[in-house]
């Protein structure tokens, strides 16, 4: 099997529009939840009010700008948050233009629901207006691969295209399989992650139909959490066969040494921490690295009392009570929760915090709950030893993905 | 909706966004194909006229315009013929 490095990073949410700025707002522990009004349209029941963590306005003229002609009326939200983050990571890893990209590349992003607020404001008018007329860019701008195909013709990119859709671990099983095809030698680069658009007026109804969502704030693994919040973005990585990147000079962020998935079978909503547990055995023993203690965690950590409770169970069933004196990230609690693009993000801003050698502290918590008895960074960012990262993303419909990075 | 008849800056901005086309590009003399105008963009952008001025003008109508003051001036034309 082929070492598969990193060698660019990209993101954007609520906490800004770079890996950078999401980097120093998550390590300052600022976070990006504020209350929103959505749904204030004259053909719906009225606006809701709620917490989430959305992008700053007019990201579409940026988007524009960076990409250098106009390319942001073409695409839905969810689209626009893959395609900066991609932009970002293609051209720190110095990729832009390069031959590889011609066939031996793929790009495979994950996202939950796709192209929210295109399908929204077309049944507003077809339900609410009684029009006939759908917009003729609804299906290119809806699709779950919307994204995928403007990357790959933005960068000209020509190997396996494809979206990944599993929930809240799209992301995770997207970087899963650009490392499966570069370690089988399928290619030599993928650009991987994910990204999602859900704060429509629609959209937040059915998410707090739920009954999942926090009314105040995302607080994971503290006694008083009571749900999750919704946020926007994306996050992209280039991932890369070793010898590739090694034989250009590319810089390495990191390697991605592992990668588990399974699935519960067991229910659509509620977590099970056995099979979240056996992802992460899958990654650390392909990674080989089940008897280090070095490991920084950067937890699933949805703040809903059952996930955080249950992911507390699955690391201490696979590391024993070491996994107490792991210490624990849960960033969903400063950029909201992602859905298809919170593996992606959380995962680029646990290799920051490796690099760094800092763990940027969990957000808006107040009190330690004995359900979920890990060695949470809670307060201010904190000094870190550790050189293996295990990012955590477990979905509805049991899906789970654990992956493994080595500091570079 | 009340209609508003726009300004060529206003429908310029509306074109560049909906049918992809670099605004510096776009001049009332430019022919529709040589900026690679074609008639799906042609009906974006005919949706985003309709949300921002309420002016409705279906496709069929346009079917006989070859460059963009010939479009613009459909449009406003039908904004002014509502006033």
């Amino acid at each position: 099997m082929k070492r598969i490095a990193v060698t660019g990073l990209g993101a954007l949410s609520a906490l800004g529009a770079s890996v950078e700025e999401n980097w120093r707002a998550a390590l300052a522990g600022q976070g990006g939840i504020a209350r929103c009004v959505m749904g204030d349209s004259p053909h719906g029941p009225g606006g809701l009010e709620l917490p989430m963590a959305r992008v700053a306005d007019g990201y579409d003229a940026r988007l524009d700008a960076a990409m250098g002609h106009p390319v942001a009326g073409g695409l839905d939200p969810f689209a626009q948050f893959a395609l900066g983050p991609a932009l970002e990571a293609l051209e720190q890893s110095g990729l832009r233009g390069h031959p590889v990209l011609s066939e031996r590349t793929a790009v495979i992003f994950g996202h939950g629901l796709g192209g929210l607020a295109t399908l929204e404001s077309g049944y507003e008018r077809f339900f609410g207006m009684k029009s006939a007329r759908m917009h003729p860019s609804t299906v290119p701008k809806v699709m779950v691969s919307a994204a995928v195909s403007a990357a790959a013709m933005a960068f000209e990119i020509r190997g396996p295209v494809f979206a990944t859709s599993s929930a809240c671990a799209s992301s995770s099983h997207a970087i899963a399989q650009g490392a499966a095809m570069i370690a089988s030698g399928q290619v030599d680069a993928a650009m991987v992650g994910g990204s999602e658009a859900v704060s429509t007026a629609g959209s937040v109804r059915a998410w707090e139909a739920i009954r999942a969502m926090s009314p105040v704030t995302c607080r994971p693994f503290s006694a008083d959490r009571d749900g999750m919040v919704l946020g926007e973005g994306g996050a992209v990585m280039m991932l890369e066969a070793w010898d590739h990147a090694e034989a250009r000079g590319a810089a390495i962020l990191g390697e991605l040494i592992g990668w588990g998935m399974s699935s519960d079978a067991f229910h659509i909503t509620q977590p099970s921490s056995d099979g979240q547990g056996r992802a992460i055995r899958q990654a650390v023993r392909q990674a080989g690295v089940q008897d280090r203690d070095d490991f920084l965690i950067s937890a699933h950590g949805t703040g809903t009392p059952l996930n955080d409770a249950a992911e507390t169970l699955s690391l201490v069933e696979v590391f024993g009570e070491r996994a107490r004196s792991m210490p624990v990230i849960a960033t969903k609690s400063a950029h909201g929760h992602l859905i298809g693009g919170s593996a992606a993000l959380q995962a680029t801003i646990g290799l920051r915090a490796l690099a760094e050698g800092l763990a940027p502290p969990i957000q808006n918590f107040t009190r330690r709950d004995p359900a979920c008895d890990l060695d949470l960074v809670v307060g201010k960012a904190r000094p870190i030893a550790a050189k293996l990262l295990l990012q955590n993303a477990f979905a509805f419909g049991g899906l789970n993905v654990a992956l493994v990075f080595a500091a570079a | 909706m009340p209609q508003i008849t726009p300004t060529d800056d206003q429908l310029f901005d509306v074109i560049a966004k909906e049918a992809l086309v670099d605004r510096a590009l776009l001049n009332r003399d430019a022919a529709l194909e040589d900026l690679g105008i074609a008639s799906l963009d042609v009906i974006s952008v005919l949706f985003e006229v309709e949300e921002r001025f309420g002016i409705i003008v279906e496709e069929s109508e346009l079917s006989d315009c070859k460059t963009l003051g010939q479009l613009m001036d459909k449009l406003k034309a039908r904004a002014q013929a509502a006033a």
